[in-house]
């Protein structure tokens, strides 16, 4: 199979697959005549069979089908309060239900949207992956409430409850939730459930989420070799070359010739100086051999500082790093992830 | 002696990089002239020298023997054997220059042929590294004190030195010394007046040595 044939199939299999799920999902002879009717715009027709239907033994998804077929030939035929109610029953069973603005007529959409907040709901609860260190971070939550209502959220598991918020809230909710017990340790690992609880009046509804929080090691910090940007520089330098080896050497000499010289008693003549030659011709070919000679190595002292600071500072973080890395093996790394509802919520 | 020799080891497997101890022997010539020009010596010996540095302290010491025979046209008659001790403590004002005392004891055999003399140093030394090991000295004391066999002072009395140290090859070191020492001796035989016997000397050595 050619790239170019594998990419038709899979574009009609794109466009197909919802039309397939769709008719899967709708068993009932009664809905599906109801479909048909809706699509072929026969709206009093629709109205009947989906009444009917409604009267008939359903599955939810067909039962929710069943309304927002009702409520879009209502909208389709101008009767926004019929088009409300029926609204109002789909999201009662599917509170998640979404309609697509770009998809629906700006009648049926409005129709919905005052269904929804004539009904309290708690809408797309989610808890968001995430891992942090224990005591500093939390576990973001969000979620909407569809009337003001006083909205409690709670983590429920194996190891207990725990109270996340409690508070009147109306619309879009961000929570988050330290994952912290009373006496600031982290809450033990396993499953827990996050509970919205929304009440008014008589009124209330409830949506979970599990999600699965698990303890790890906190990683620890390496430790310094090196600062970024700062190397060590050589400690020894090498002189350029020069005469002073041999200056110096005549100057010495010269001193004690002077010196001989000059302190020679007249009484006792001069003598014939062979130590002083001896000594002193010893001394000026040394200070030429050391001229000529590669000048050995010295020690650059400001170089010598530097590295000195260098490693003052590298020892310094690296105590930090030390006293930070016993903090680190003392915390948790808490990872909380959303984990498959198995049930939806409902109205209670 | 076992316990001294014991020290010695002791002292030298001791040695720390602040420290260092050079000991190595010396061949020696010296020049002798005493009271007039025409009494003269020359001649040929050993010694040996030790030195001994801790951070700005050092020690020096050195001991010849030679044997100072007539020169040509001189009007001594006789060989002398000259044995020499010099001794100097040093210490570091600057990083080129020590202040420094000492002793210096010669005696003369036989001894009346020369004078012994004993004396106490006073005076301080400039020294220069002019190269990687080596080391070039220049000192000037003054001989103070000073005591002679055959009696007499010395108002003034100067000893000039030059010295170079050489690392030849590791611990080996090769070593040279020049000192002309300048005595302005007065006598006063019979208490007929001072008369004027100066005493120079000129001695150069040159050796090896071990540093540890």
């Amino acid at each position: 199979m050619t790239s170019l044939r594998r990419l038709v199939v899979a574009l009609l299999a794109g466009f197909v697959a919802p039309a397939t799920a769709l008719a899967q999902t709708v068993q009932n002879p009664t809905l599906r005549r109801a479909q048909q009717a809706y699509d072929n715009l026969e709206y009093r027709q629709v109205l009947t069979l989906a009444q009917a239907a409604l009267r008939e033994r359903l599955t939810g998804p067909e039962r929710a089908r069943a309304y927002e077929l009702l409520g879009f030939t209502y909208g389709a035929m101008d009767s926004i309060l019929k088009a409300v109610d029926a609204f109002k029953q789909l999201v009662l069973i599917d509170p998640e239900r979404q309609l697509d603005p770009n998809r629906v007529s700006p009648k049926a959409y409005s129709a919905f949207d005052v269904a929804l907040r004539q009904v309290l709901l708690v809408r797309q609860l989610r808890v968001d992956s995430t891992s942090f260190v224990g005591g500093q971070g939390a576990v973001p939550i969000r979620f909407t409430v569809t009337q003001p209502a006083r909205v409690v959220t709670r983590a429920v598991g194996s190891e207990g409850r725990f109270l996340i918020d409690s508070s009147a809230w109306n619309g879009q909710v961000n929570l988050t939730w330290p994952a912290r017990l009373a006496n600031g340790d982290p809450v033990p690992a396993g499953s827990y459930t996050v509970v919205v609880d929304a009440r008014l009046g008589q009124n209330a509804f409830a949506a979970s989420q599990p999600v699965r929080v698990s303890h790890g090691r906190v990683d620890t910090l390496a430790h310094l070799t090196s600062l970024p940007g700062y190397e060590y520089l050589p400690e020894t330098e090498v002189p350029p070359q020069s005469w002073r080896p041999l200056g110096l050497a005549f100057l010495y000499t010269g001193g004690a010739v002077v010196g001989t010289v000059g302190l020679e008693s007249s009484s006792l003549g001069s003598g014939s100086k062979r130590e002083l030659a001896v000594v002193g011709g010893a001394a000026l070919v040394t200070g030429l051999v050391m001229t000529l000679r590669k000048p050995a190595p010295r020690p650059a002292a400001a170089n010598i500082l530097y590295n000195r600071l260098l490693r003052d500072q590298i020892a310094r973080r690296n105590q930090e790093i030390a006293k930070e890395n016993v903090a680190r093996r003392q915390q948790v790394q808490l990872t909380v992830v959303p984990l498959p509802k198995p049930g939806a919520a409902g109205v209670r | 002696m076992r316990p001294a020799a014991a020290a010695v080891l002791f002292v030298l497997g001791q040695a720390a990089p602040a420290q260092q101890i050079t000991i190595g022997p010396q061949a020696v010539l010296a020049s002798y002239r005493e009271v007039v020009s025409g009494l003269r010596y020359a001649g040929f010996g050993f010694g040996g020298a030790m030195s001994v540095r801790f951070h700005k302290l050092s020690v020096d010491g050195v001991v010849t023997r030679v044997k100072l025979d007539t020169a040509d046209g001189s009007a001594a008659t006789q060989s002398v054997t000259a044995t020499q001790f010099d001794a100097w403590v040093g210490y570091d004002v600057a990083p080129y220059a020590s202040l420094e005392v000492g002793v210096i004891r010669r005696t003369a055999d036989p001894e009346l042929d020369a004078q012994s003399v004993g004396a106490v140093r006073l005076g301080a030394r400039s020294f220069y590294e002019i190269g990687p090991g080596a080391t070039i000295l220049f000192r000037a004391n003054y001989l103070a004190a000073p005591r002679f066999s055959g009696g007499g002072r010395a108002p003034f009395s100067l000893d000039l030195g030059l010295g170079l140290d050489v690392r030849l090859a590791g611990r080996l070191h090769g070593t040279a010394a020049y000192a002309f020492q300048r005595i302005n001796r007065k006598t006063n035989p019979g208490g007929a007046g001072e008369i004027d016997a100066p005493i120079q000397e000129t001695v150069g050595r040159v050796g090896l040595a071990l540093a540890f």
